[in-house]
């Protein structure tokens, strides 16, 4: 088999679920397992309430549990069994990390295309490019 | 400028604050201090009387809301181990800090006590926030910084309340009410807000602005400052809040909303860019008088109780905000410290909020799944060695 353990990342927007989409017919075609990762990203920084903080929390917790519900119907539909796993911190470094501790043999994410941002300080995409171990598929 | 258009200059900047704050990732607080800033150096603008009021207003709701946000159960659990840490955090820099600005810059004594007590703080919400942001909460060394950080801003507290306080009988006064209302409000609460909450009137964050406003009141009397009682009545309180999540929330809309814009608008607004820009050299001097100490204090406690995570909880805990700018704020309008003394310790602050958190979440940042391994193998071992001995 081509692939036996694919990584998606998912977040929310347009491009991921394109990448979650691709994610999920290459599974079908390979018969391979699959698990979606979503990561919370950063809180606000230099936070003058704890308050703020929670309530920010509180809405990626509620934002990041349906998402990761509503792929895991998706899934469902599409006869593939899903893995999902929430983890709060820095997407690129997150990938990386979560692909490597579950030996995954290829990751799918999207690429949102921030003009500014990419150009700036290069993308998540072009980070776990750089830094993954194993293939990575971009999806636009 | 009349006063309603500096409300609506005002207004407009703090909007323009939520956008940014929600754009670049930054607490809202950090971005309102900025623009305060820039509106107070590039318009023509005064601060307003009623803005001086609501402002130290809204300085005494954060300092309630930062009492009834600590977790009260989990500081029973870790106090022994966050207690040392939580008194060095404090006293280290407030002494060195007092002693630096006295002898060193020639500052009044009392200004000089502001000084130390400003530069002791260590911010819990930016504990919080890196905390949280890892799971790092999750794991004991993550609740006893948090526990270690109640400890330093309770010290912060007290120093605030007390040392400034003239011997008078409005003393007793304050003392009385304030043990009142801290012994009083927790056993009053449950049927006051069963019988009158949940209401859009409101009854119950009206309650709790009486009690803020009685004790500011008595206070102000006292040649003290509310903050203590505020403080410690949050607490007395944190464990109602922890129950009824709703009440404070809608508490928290409410100073979020209205009355902590206008707080750290104030304190950026009485910030001089052209002080600060002409005392460089002591920015960076008060900056070591606070960052040295702390480093030097809490290092040797951190290796004892949390290692191997010493420099990282050394770092969080050499971070500090809203104590910072309460304690600086209360200086300026007491009349305590100039207007380049307050700007130079607001600066400090909003440094000390970003440097340590930076340094310590690019090089020393643990992460969660890591220490709960770490966890997991020190309970596997710990019955093992009890065996052996």
């Amino acid at each position: 088999m081509p692939f036996e353990r694919i990584l998606v990342a998912i977040d929310g927007s347009e491009a991921s679920d394109r990448a979650f989409d691709k994610a999920l017919e290459l599974t079908a075609l390979t018969g391979a397992t699959l698990a979606a990762l979503a990561v919370e990203g950063p809180l606000p920084a230099y936070a003058a309430t704890v308050g703020e903080v929670e309530e920010v929390k509180r809405e990626k917790d509620a934002f990041f549990s349906r998402l990761l519900t509503a792929a895991e119907e998706k899934a469902a539909a599409s006869g593939v069994a899903l893995e999902t796993e929430l983890r709060p911190g820095h997407a690129a470094e997150l990938i990386v990390r979560v692909a490597g501790e579950w030996r995954a043999d290829l990751i799918v994410l999207g690429h949102k295309g921030h003009f500014l941002r990419d150009h700036l300080l290069g993308s998540t995409a072009d980070r776990v490019t750089e830094h993954a171990d194993c293939p990575v598929m971009i999806v636009r | 400028m009349s006063e309603l258009a500096i409300a609506v200059v005002l207004a407009g900047a703090i909007l323009l604050a939520s956008t940014i704050s929600i754009e670049l990732g930054i607490s809202v607080a950090l971005v309102e201090l900025a623009l305060g800033v820039v509106v107070g150096n590039a318009f023509d603008v005064g601060v307003p009387a009623w803005l001086v009021f609501i402002g130290s207003f809204a300085g005494i709701v954060l300092t309630f809301l930062a009492g009834a946000e600590v977790d009260v159960d989990q500081f029973r659990r870790e106090w022994r181990a966050s207690l040392g840490i939580g008194v060095v955090s404090f006293a280290a820099p407030f002494l060195v800090c007092t002693a630096f600005a006295y002898w060193a810059l020639d500052w009044s004594a009392d200004a000089a006590k502001i000084a130390g007590i400003a530069l002791s703080t260590t911010s819990l919400a930016v504990v919080y926030s890196v905390l949280v942001e890892t799971g790092l909460n999750q794991t004991a060394i993550g609740r006893r910084i948090m526990s270690a950080t109640f400890v330093t801003d309770f010290g912060t507290a007290a120093a605030l309340s007390i040392l400034f306080v003239t011997p008078s009988l409005w003393i007793i006064a304050f003392a009385a009410v304030s043990a009142s209302l801290i012994l009083g409000l927790p056993r009053l609460s449950p049927w006051f807000f069963g019988r009158y909450g949940n209401r859009v009137i409101e009854p119950e964050i009206k309650l709790v602005f009486f009690a803020l406003f009685l004790l500011m009141w008595l206070g102000e009397r006292s040649n003290s400052h509310a903050v203590l009682p505020a403080f410690v009545l949050g607490l007395a309180l944190s464990s109602h809040y922890a129950t009824h999540r709703k009440e404070q929330e809608r508490m928290r809309v409410v100073a979020f909303a209205f009355l902590t814009p206008l707080f750290f608008f104030k304190g950026g607004m009485n910030v001089s860019a052209a002080a600060l820009w002409a005392n460089l050299g002591v920015l960076g001097l008060l900056f070591a008088a606070k960052m040295v100490p702390k480093l030097a204090g809490v290092y040797p406690l951190a290796r004892r109780y949390c290692a191997p995570h010493a420099a990282f909880t050394t770092l969080l805990m050499s971070t500090g905000l809203t104590f910072g700018t309460i304690s600086s704020l209360f200086g300026l309008q007491a009349g305590i410290v100039d207007e380049t003394q307050f700007s130079l310790l607001v600066a400090v602050v909003v440094l000390s909020a970003i440097v340590p958190t930076v340094i310590a979440q690019r090089l020393f940042q643990p992460t969660a799944a890591a220490e709960h391994a770490r966890e997991r193998a020190l309970a596997v071992a710990e019955p093992v060695r009890e065996a052996e001995r």
